[in-house]
């Protein structure tokens, strides 16, 4: 047993030699240093809207109208300044010389429908997020007019938080980190068999006592551990942003069946097509159509993770325990595989 | 086109076949499902009275009032409904779950609304968008929001109400001056705009047009029904178009790195074909797919196929210039990952960053990707836009080419080296030993382009630096790149002992200096006729009369030169550190820094 420890070791001080998952674990951890900053610019293409709520930049808006006193206290609402101003080419002057985020003029507001001309900035990035600054007080401005039209909007009065953040953070940011390094795994585990297939060293090893079940097993190992721990430093690095993650634990064992379950199927690949960018090639497929297809059982992966991880009382160990059986059934089955394909 | 039929032939052709038609059913099966990746995320307690929920985020529970309050209270269920009232607890995840709720029940509201309501009535507030240039990036850094004289005319004049706290009153009293707004749209087309909108909404999960951009001018929008707008287009638009031939491009450098590997590349070079066809033969069929893979996502994102293709060829060259040289470079599929990975992060930065600027920067043309949202945008690309973006890329294509064909011979295609030497055997084959004069004349020209989109790389990162500290970086890093553009050729011919005498090194730095000076000044000149002229581009490509920085660019280079060829191969780095500083030195006070 100490050969095949000796082994696995062996193979993580190779990884660690490795530059390209060095570079990525980097990649990784730069990124996860600054997930709470990197995740509200990520958000934007998420939900465009979730600038209005993270961002707390305080527009200058100028406003121009006879009767622009309830749009004003709208803006105040959320700590815009409303600088009023008698005509537009004077609010545009200032608009021009950087003084005024955006313009609005309002025409007279006697009849059903108000009209409003909303001056932004032509630059992309910025007319966006001004305009998303301006969808919340334009929107209490707008249910004031249905108020007085004698129209009433139903549920605007409950207590909430926005929720886009949060889903998006849960269900597509965590999973995505905790499955990546799955992925990598994988991709790890055809890298090196391919290597020392193409390398011929494979022989070498097969031609000491060493099975081939133990070379396989501790690149898998090796592989896993790997991943692991980069869910690991996800997990912590996420805690220190400020985003609390529940049920560490089985998230953790969850990420090691998954990342195990994933390692053995590319290494059945990498075994049966012997080199490197055709073994890639139908790795990535075979990944893309077993990940679409968890999508049909409930929980996915994915979705047990984000359910995991915000807390979710209706799952827990007994979810997770689906997928030991299922990396029970894999690993018994890999050493019958890698051994007839190794005698192909 | 053979090795992609042997690599993906026999059974291959099986396996790829099942999996796709299994992608194919799969992906059928998940589309009738309906894609949310947060299913049953949320649980909702409801009664019997509460709405109807068929959003596949929330797992519904129906419950009685008493039950329902306690499951709340226990945190088995995140939110109670019961006919219109939500209740919620204090704790995030309940927030969270109310908010979502409070969303998808509002977008039937607004269906009520308007099936209950004249849209006059429910949808009372029409806004138009338009736009207007304002504050330039430049000035940017300079303007303060809002001035000071602003806020001093404003508190002169009357003082802030109490209750308003963030209103301040007209600058000038009189109602009289105040013009009405621009907006005059007849009731009955701002309502079908209001109708539009409301489809929208309810068709929000099927994917909208491709429009790289929010609202044209003039769009009117409610704001209850506003889609927010998906900013940055041009980074969507990267992702498109870049990915997939980023993806070909690997392939193509795999099959180079895999001809070094099995040795096959020892008999190609033993054959009457030239360097120069075998890369091209090997490169034609990737650029094939890569024009294949435009058209298809041009056509998918109904833009000008014609256009795209043209704004992006340039891209596809540059892209398998940059994947030929990784190929050349190195023999080994971890190499390879690692250097397509480096490569594919710096390309992408090159692209996506200037392109961020549209409309605010004319920098912003040096990426094809502006062109490309120009062109979505249906905005007319004049020829010199054109050129701006395109002919550095081309440029460096066919140095890449001449590079390529001139280093493909056994000794540099199989030998195991660190990756500066490697440049250096680069350069060593590359330059005609015989004509070294010519050679530095040359090289001087052809790195150009290469300097040229460094050095607007280096200025759009910088543009987000404080003024003083980018200017440092700008001027630093530029000049750094210029004195190895234009001394790298004539240090490696007196390393590899091509010149002996100290006149000669001499003789080939003035020639490499008097031709990258001349070139830079032809790209000045057509670049300057779009790009505005910003303290950056000062800085960088300082235009004085054109004596003075000639005698410094010759001076520089004959400094690193001269250096170098007396210190020794070892210490060229210090060499260069001397030429740059000297040149660093003169382009600062270009800007007026030192006055």
């Amino acid at each position: 047993m100490n050969g095949f420890f000796s082994m696995v070791w062996r193979e993580i001080k190779l990884l660690r030699k490795e530059k390209t998952i060095m570079f990525a674990i980097l990649i990784q951890f730069f990124i996860a240093s600054f997930s709470s900053i990197i995740l509200t610019g990520i958000m934007v293409y998420y939900d465009p809207g979730s600038m209005g709520h993270n961002a707390s930049t305080r527009l200058n808006v100028g406003v121009v109208g006879n009767d622009v006193r309830q749009f004003s206290i709208c803006l105040g609402e959320r700590r815009h300044h409303a600088l009023h101003y008698t005509d537009m080419e004077s609010a545009e002057s200032d608009f021009k010389a950087g003084r005024l985020d955006a313009i609005v003029s309002i025409s007279d507001i006697q009849s059903d429908t108000v009209n409003m001309k909303l001056v932004l900035p032509e630059m992309d990035a910025q007319a966006t997020l001004v305009l998303m600054l301006l969808k919340e007080p334009l929107e209490r401005y707008e249910n004031y007019l249905r108020t007085r039209n004698g129209v009433t909007l139903r549920y605007q009065d409950v207590r909430s938080k926005p929720f886009t953040t949060y889903e998006f953070l849960y269900t597509i940011i965590i999973p995505l980190l905790i499955f990546f390094p799955a992925f990598i795994a994988g991709s790890m585990v055809i890298d090196s068999i391919s290597e020392e297939i193409e390398n011929k060293t494979l022989d070498t090893l097969l031609s000491t006592p060493v099975s081939i079940n133990w070379v396989t097993g501790a690149k898998i190992i090796a592989s896993v551990a790997v991943g692991v721990f980069q869910c690991m430093l996800w997990v912590i690095l996420l805690i220190f942003n400020g985003f609390y993650v529940q049920n560490g634990f089985l998230i953790l064992m969850l990420s090691a069946m998954v990342t195990a379950i994933i390692a053995m199927i590319a290494l059945a690949i990498s075994m049966f097509f012997r080199d490197r960018e055709r073994s890639q090639f139908i790795y990535s497929l075979v990944i893309l159509v077993l990940f679409s297809l968890t999508y049909l059982v409930s929980p996915s992966p994915f979705s047990l993770v984000a359910r995991l991880a915000s807390g979710d009382p209706s799952v827990g160990f007994l979810h997770v325990a689906v997928y030991v059986v299922v990396f029970a059934v894999t690993a018994a089955m890999t050493p019958i595989v890698t051994r007839k394909l190794s005698r192909a | 086109m053979k090795r992609v039929k042997a690599r993906f032939g026999g059974r291959m052709v099986a396996a790829v076949a099942i999996l796709l038609t299994a992608a194919a059913i799969v992906s059928f099966l998940v589309y009738q499902k309906g894609m949310v990746l947060a299913r049953d995320f949320y649980i909702v307690g409801a009664t019997d009275r509460a709405p109807q929920i068929y959003d596949q985020r929330f797992q519904v529970v129906t419950v009685d009032n008493s039950a329902g309050a306690v499951a709340l209270r226990d945190g088995k269920i995140d939110v109670f409904i019961t006919g219109t009232t939500i209740f919620t607890r204090k704790d995030d995840r309940s927030q969270h779950a109310a908010g979502a709720l409070k969303t998808y029940l509002g977008k039937s509201e607004f269906a009520r609304l308007a099936e209950t309501y004249p849209l006059s009535q429910a949808f009372p507030l029409r806004v138009e968008i338009n736009y207007l240039k304002g504050v330039s990036t430049d000035d940017a850094a300079l303007a303060t929001i809002p001035s000071a004289a602003m806020v001093d005319r404003v508190s002169a004049d009357t003082a802030l109400p109490a209750a308003e706290p963030e209103f301040i009153p007209p600058v000038t009293g009189s109602a009289a001056v105040i013009q009405p707004p621009l907006v005059s749209t007849a009731n009955s087309k701002s309502d079908e705009a209001v109708r539009q909108q409301l489809i929208e909404v309810q068709n929000a999960r099927f994917i909208p047009e491709f429009r790289a951009e929010f609202a044209p001018d003039m769009e009117l929008i409610v704001p209850s029904l506003m889609t927010p707008p998906m900013p940055l287009a041009q980074v969507l638009l990267a992702f498109a178009y870049i990915l997939p031939i980023f993806f070909i491009s690997i392939f193509f450098t795999s099959s180079f790195i895999e001809e070094k590997m099995g040795r096959r590349i020892n008999v190609l070079l033993s054959t009457p074909v030239t360097p120069l066809q075998v890369i091209c033969g090997k490169m034609l069929p990737y650029i094939a797919y890569s024009l294949l893979a435009v058209t298809v996502i041009t056509l998918f994102l109904r833009g000008n196929v014609l256009l795209a293709l043209a704004i992006f060829l340039p891209v596809m060259l540059f892209i398998f210039s940059i994947y030929l040289g990784v190929a050349l470079q190195y023999r080994t599929f971890k190499d390879q990952t690692f250097f397509s990975l480096v490569a594919v992060t710096l390309i992408t930065g090159y692209l996506v960053f200037p392109a961020m600027f549209v409309g605010i920067n004319d920098l912003s043309y040096i990426s094809p990707l502006t062109l490309a949202v120009q062109m979505y945008r249906g905005v007319d690309i004049t020829p010199v836009q054109y050129m701006l973006s395109a002919a550095p890329m081309l440029l460096v294509f066919v140095l890449a080419l001449t590079a390529g064909s001139r280093v493909f011979n056994e000794e540099y295609l199989m030998s195991f080296r660190p990756i500066q030497k490697k440049i250096r055997d680069a350069i060593y084959f590359a330059m005609d030993r015989r004509h070294l004069a010519a050679s530095a004349a040359i090289f001087a020209l052809l790195f150009i382009p290469v300097v040229f989109m460094l050095e607007m790389g280096i200025i759009v990162f910088s543009i987000s630096l404080p003024p003083a500290l980018a200017l440092g970086v700008v001027v630093f890093l530029c000049v750094v790149i210029e004195e190895a553009a234009k001394s790298i050729m004539v240090c490696v011919a007196a390393e590899r002992g091509l010149v002996t005498r100290l006149k000669d090194v001499a003789l080939l730095a003035v020639i490499s200096a008097a031709f990258f000076f001349l070139g830079e000044k032809i790209l000045l000149f057509l670049s300057l006729k779009v790009i505005s002229e910003s303290i950056f581009t000062s800085a960088v490509f300082a235009s004085s009369a054109l004596w003075i920085p000639l005698l410094v660019h010759a001076a520089c280079t004959l400094t690193v030169c001269l250096l170098a060829f007396r210190l020794g191969e070892k210490r060229y780095p210090l060499a260069l550190l001397a030429g740059s500083v000297i040149h660093g030195l003169y382009n600062i006070s270009l800007v007026g820094v030192f006055s």
